[in-house]
């Protein structure tokens, strides 16, 4: 029996990481050691802040932020093991990781996320993309992104949406409710960066309509949690359109209190324009509170095109704030199950099968003669890895 | 002919199909199939079928779609006809089968059953279709080999849908409109959009000769099963001598015309003044077609001419004993249904308007079904490309071997002589392209050259349209094994592109738009395996003198020698008019001058962009 496959993952963060990207590659190398697809999985980071230990069956080295000493540690990993698959966990590492496919002659994936693949990248990242035998994109609109510049057959891009932890679950949030001391007041929540460089969370949209909301009747108080560059803008905002006292600057909550956080909230808004997907909305949903965003990028995938949040223009966003908190708090257990059933870990790990069993189909199908106009084809150690996945 | 979509939600995270949407995607096809409709769902309802119907054979109830297996497992949406159904039935019979209907569409069933996707080489015919497997949770979908029946996908990540044209899949209001690059540059270089580009990113066509399946995991990239290429290669490999061509014509033409009457409804003919119109006309006589009727498009503006075919096309039904039926067009006709043609017309093409206008007079006369000779020249040597593409390969083949050299000499031309260069910019492109076969074709098919277009549209669009589009290597890969002479080759470029991006697709939208099925027994792959080992022995007018004969009696000399002039008509003149008009000052530029297909492109192309103003790539 042949060995299962070996993957080197190219990453940006994973085990010790922070952020969405980092807990999307921790969740999908995690499923892919679940599967029991590969012999081993081998992790470049080049951050991990935090202490945080891979599982058993992932090795991660340790971070290099240097581009040119990841990039010679990277190289030299590839060197001495053997590998049959490349996962590149950001575009910006596709090109690096597309050298060590062709030089090893293993299969390539490159993920992409939201607005660093929106834009068309160099030259050099394009190519890269385009000789993976697959991309997975976490939404239909990063998928559609990426197909505007990229010429790539559309088979080969497949949405993996986010996936949420098990540790989100329905609560009455009373406990931080107290702490708080917001009493009676409805809880506005947005979970998110303040960047002064991107500014798309929306934050500021929704202290816009603060004023509107109140003036609808509902004595609100809005919790910021997240941290970033951008703050004093925003309390600035806050202050100038009077409502200072409504919105509370939490900074960037330690994990254990966001699930809690989110259960406090009548509402979780985040008119973000630039969202990949938006893994925020999945927590705050599994945590039983209903959600809100605009109806564009990845938000729509997150709030299920509706059937799970709410989506709504910039422009209906103060009048949707005020007409959600007077309809009754859904019920909080069947929303967290219904945003399982469509996002859960279950269904992540089945994506995630899925990615590999289309990867092995790379080897065996039949191409299209044009396939080869598209995409060159690689020959170099191609035929092994369908051998190597006895797994599948 | 009917017109099939559905829609799978392949995704967990999807929501389900809405039924809405299924409909009206179906609905606007109704011109395909006015005769009944269905619609489908799977048990959890992550999969709809739609179906329009055209009723053809087994015109009862019994045959109606989307149709399912006794045992409930299969079910089929299908476009086209399958010409040896009968064989096939009697072949399934013997296997134990069980048929409850006398439909082509219950052998679909049956096959895939029993052989799963190596179906698709058991079928002769025109098809698109569809099979969803209850048990497999999956949609296997196939296009014949020569893509006469069109098939369009849309894949967003989470939903994949499918219909029978463009236009019906944005009716659904799910699919993204965003322009393809590739598509908007492929219309400009080629007068049609080229398989599988569509004028939109995200609707893409089935390629002609492939198969695709579509399961939790995503649609899966098409298979290819039929290569006509690959045929014409085989057949070279035993090739037969000249002598045996108008036997070998005879036979297989008879053959393929006796299965293209298959049908429970009559079965007419266009026919013009030509030779393959004719020869069908009398091959249908010999194949024991009794009563037939001919319908020839005729105009006032010819009356008395030589160039009126409806006297020669008269004594050809006389002579075969059918009924003709001569329909007049005016000037004025053609603009009246100008805004009706561009509504039907699926994707900008710059012909088709005849194909319009003898669909409607058959549909006038009745009809459901007719027989058209189109394929003749392409499979038999009848265009001028014959004879252009091996001499310009011959002339200039030692040019291409040195780098560089022709785009130097263009740019140099260019330089010297910028009058020439913009009213000859094909004569200027001899050098660049003509050396190679790919090369040679484009310039001799080509509405504009790929240096042309940074000034009719975006430049960006039209950089980004040509590297995805890659033409060049797209010419070059449909000759992929290589045909082995000169003359196939010609068969296969002939075929494989101008003849599926642009007649064949034109004749499905006007057809389609009369509800009324065209038949093509020239594009036939039986056929073409057939006549394979005598193609590289084809010389110019030899094929056509052959297809002459072929009926046991004779077409006159006359047809013959007056030699291809198809279904002909003064459009030229009433497209200038329009384009005049739409043009408006630039309409006399040295670049428009005289060049009626360009000039009617941009009217053509203009009005796709009215209907989507994310088309709006042509300068100002």
């Amino acid at each position: 029996m042949k060995p299962s496959p070996a993957m080197l993952a190219l990453v940006p963060d994973a085990f010790g990481g922070r952020g969405g990207i980092a807990q999307y590659t921790r969740d999908f190398l995690g499923a892919l050691a679940d599967a029991g697809a590969m012999s081993t999985i081998t992790v470049l980071p080049r951050h991990a802040p935090d202490l945080a230990a891979p599982p058993e069956t992932i090795e991660q080295t340790l971070a290099r932020p240097g581009r040119i000493v990841y990039s010679v540690v990277a190289l030299r990993t590839a060197l001495f093991r053997p590998i049959d698959v490349v996962f590149c966990g950001h575009l910006f590492m596709a090109p690096l990781a597309a050298l060590i496919a062709r030089l090893k002659g293993a299969k390539l994936i490159v993920q992409t996320h939201g607005v660093e693949a929106w834009p068309r990248p160099s030259w050099l990242q394009r190519a890269a993309l385009e000789s993976a035998d697959l991309v997975l994109c976490v939404s239909r609109h990063t998928r559609a992104a990426v197909l505007s510049w990229a010429a790539v057959a559309p088979e080969r891009l497949l949405v993996v949406p986010n996936t949420v932890r098990d540790t989100f679950t329905p609560g009455n949030g009373s406990t931080t409710r107290n702490a708080l001391a917001v009493g009676s007041k409805r809880v506005l929540l947005t979970v998110g960066r303040m960047d002064s460089g991107q500014r798309y969370k929306g934050q500021d949209r929704v202290i816009a309509a603060i004023p509107y909301i109140v003036g609808q009747g509902h004595d609100v108080e809005y919790l910021v949690a997240g941290e970033g560059d951008d703050r004093a803008r925003l309390e600035a905002l806050a202050r100038d359109v009077g409502v200072r006292e409504r919105v509370r600057f939490l900074g960037a909550p330690e994990f254990r209190v966001l699930n809690e956080l989110y259960r406090a909230a009548d509402l979780f808004v985040m008119p973000s324009t630039g969202e990949g997907f938006g893994i925020a909305f999945l927590e705050a949903m599994t945590s039983g509170t209903p959600a809100l965003g605009l109806d564009v990028a990845g938000t729509r995938d997150a709030l299920a095109d509706g059937e799970l949040g709410s989506l709504v223009s910039e422009a209906e966003l103060p009048v949707a704030i005020a007409r959600l908190l007077a309809k009754p708090k859904p019920d909080p257990v069947e929303l967290a199950a219904a945003t399982r059933a469509r996002f859960g870990r279950e269904m992540f790990a089945a994506c995630v099968r899925n990615v590999l069993n289309r990867l092995m189909e790379v080897d065996g199908g039949v191409r299209n003669p044009l396939s080869s106009v598209q995409r060159p084809a690689q020959t170099v150690g191609r035929k092994s890895l369908a051998e190597k996945s006895q797994v599948l | 002919m009917c017109g099939i979509n559905g829609i799978v939600a392949y995704l967990s995270s999807s929501k389900a199909p809405e039924e809405t949407e299924l409909l009206v995607t179906r609905d606007a096809m109704r011109a395909r199939g006015p005769d009944g409709f269905g619609a489908w769902w799977s048990m959890d309802r992550r999969c709809g079928l739609g179906h329009r119907r055209l009723s053809i054979i087994d015109l009862s109830d019994r045959a109606s779609q989307p149709m399912t297996t006794e045992d409930g497992r299969f079910i089929v949406v299908f476009n086209g006809e399958i010409y040896n159904y009968p064989q096939l039935r009697a072949e399934l019979e013997t296997d134990g089968a069980r048929f409850r209907t006398t439909s082509d569409t219950e052998a679909l069933l049956h096959l895939y059953a029993r052989h799963g996707a190596d179906m698709v080489h058991r079928l002769r015919g025109m098809f698109a279709f569809a099979i969803w497997d209850e048990v497999r949770q999956g949609l296997f979908l196939a296009r014949d080999p020569y893509g006469i029946k069109p098939l369009y996908t849309a894949n967003d990540g989470w939903t994949f849908r499918f219909a029978s044209q463009v236009k019906a899949l944005l009716a659904g209001g799910h699919v993204s409109r965003d322009p393809e690059p590739a598509g908007v540059v492929g219309f400009h270089l080629f007068g049609s959009v080229p398989e599988p580009f569509t004028l939109y990113r995200d609707v893409r066509a089935l390629p002609a000769g492939h198969t695709q399946w579509v399961d939790v995991a995503g649609p899966r990239e098409p298979k290819p099963f039929a290569n006509l290429a690959e045929v014409l290669a085989k057949g070279a490999a035993h090739p037969t001598s000249a002598a045996e061509l108008p036997e070998r014509v005879r036979a297989g033409m008879l053959n393929s015309v006796r299965a293209h009457l298959l049908a429970d409804v009559e079965v007419g003919v266009f026919l013009s003044a030509g030779v393959d119109s004719g020869a069908l006309l009398g091959l249908m006589r010999d194949a024991e077609q009794r009563e037939i009727r001919a319908i020839t498009l005729a105009f006032e503006e010819f009356r008395g001419t030589s160039e009126d075919e409806a006297p020669l096309a008269a004594r050809v039904c006389e002579q075969y004993g059918a009924q003709h039926i001569v329909r007049h067009l005016g000037e004025q006709e053609f603009f009246d249904d100008l805004p009706a043609i561009f509504e039907a017309m699926d994707q900008p093409s710059i012909d088709g308007v005849n194909a319009w206008f003898v669909s409607k007079a058959a549909k006038e006369a009745g009809l459901k079904v007719a027989i058209s000779g189109l394929g003749g020249d392409e499979l038999l040597g009848g265009y001028p490309s014959s004879l252009d593409l091996p001499r310009w390969r011959r002339w200039f083949g030692p040019f291409a071997g040195v780098p560089g050299l022709g785009r130097l000499a263009r740019k140099f031309i260019g330089a010297v002589a910028p009058g020439f260069s913009r009213t000859r910019p094909k004569a200027l492109g001899l050098l660049e392209h003509a050396g190679s076969w790919p090369g040679a074709y484009l310039l001799r098919r080509a509405l504009f050259l790929p240096q042309e277009l940074p000034g009719l549209m975006d430049a960006e669009i039209a950089r980004e349209g040509l590297r995805r589009l890659k033409p060049l290597r797209r010419l070059a890969a449909s000759l992929t094994p290589d045909p082995r002479s000169d003359s196939a080759r010609v068969c296969v470029l002939e075929s494989a592109h101008y003849m599926r991006n642009q007649l064949l697709r034109d004749t499905d939208w006007a057809g389609m738009a009369h509800s009324l099925e065209i038949r093509v027994p020239l594009v036939d792959f039986t056929l073409l395996a057939a006549l394979a080992p005598a193609i590289p022995a084809l010389t110019p007018g030899e094929g056509k003198a052959a297809l002459a004969k072929a009926p046991t009696s004779p077409l006159p000399n006359e047809t013959v020698i007056r030699g291809k002039t198809g279904f002909g008509v003064p459009t030229g003149a009433w497209m200038n008019k329009v384009a005049d008009e739409d043009l408006g000052p630039t309409a006399h530029t040295p670049e428009n001058k005289g060049l009626i297909s360009r000039r009617w492109s941009a009217t053509v192309f203009s009005s796709a962009t009215r209907a989507n103003d994310q088309l709006e790539v042509r300068a100002s």
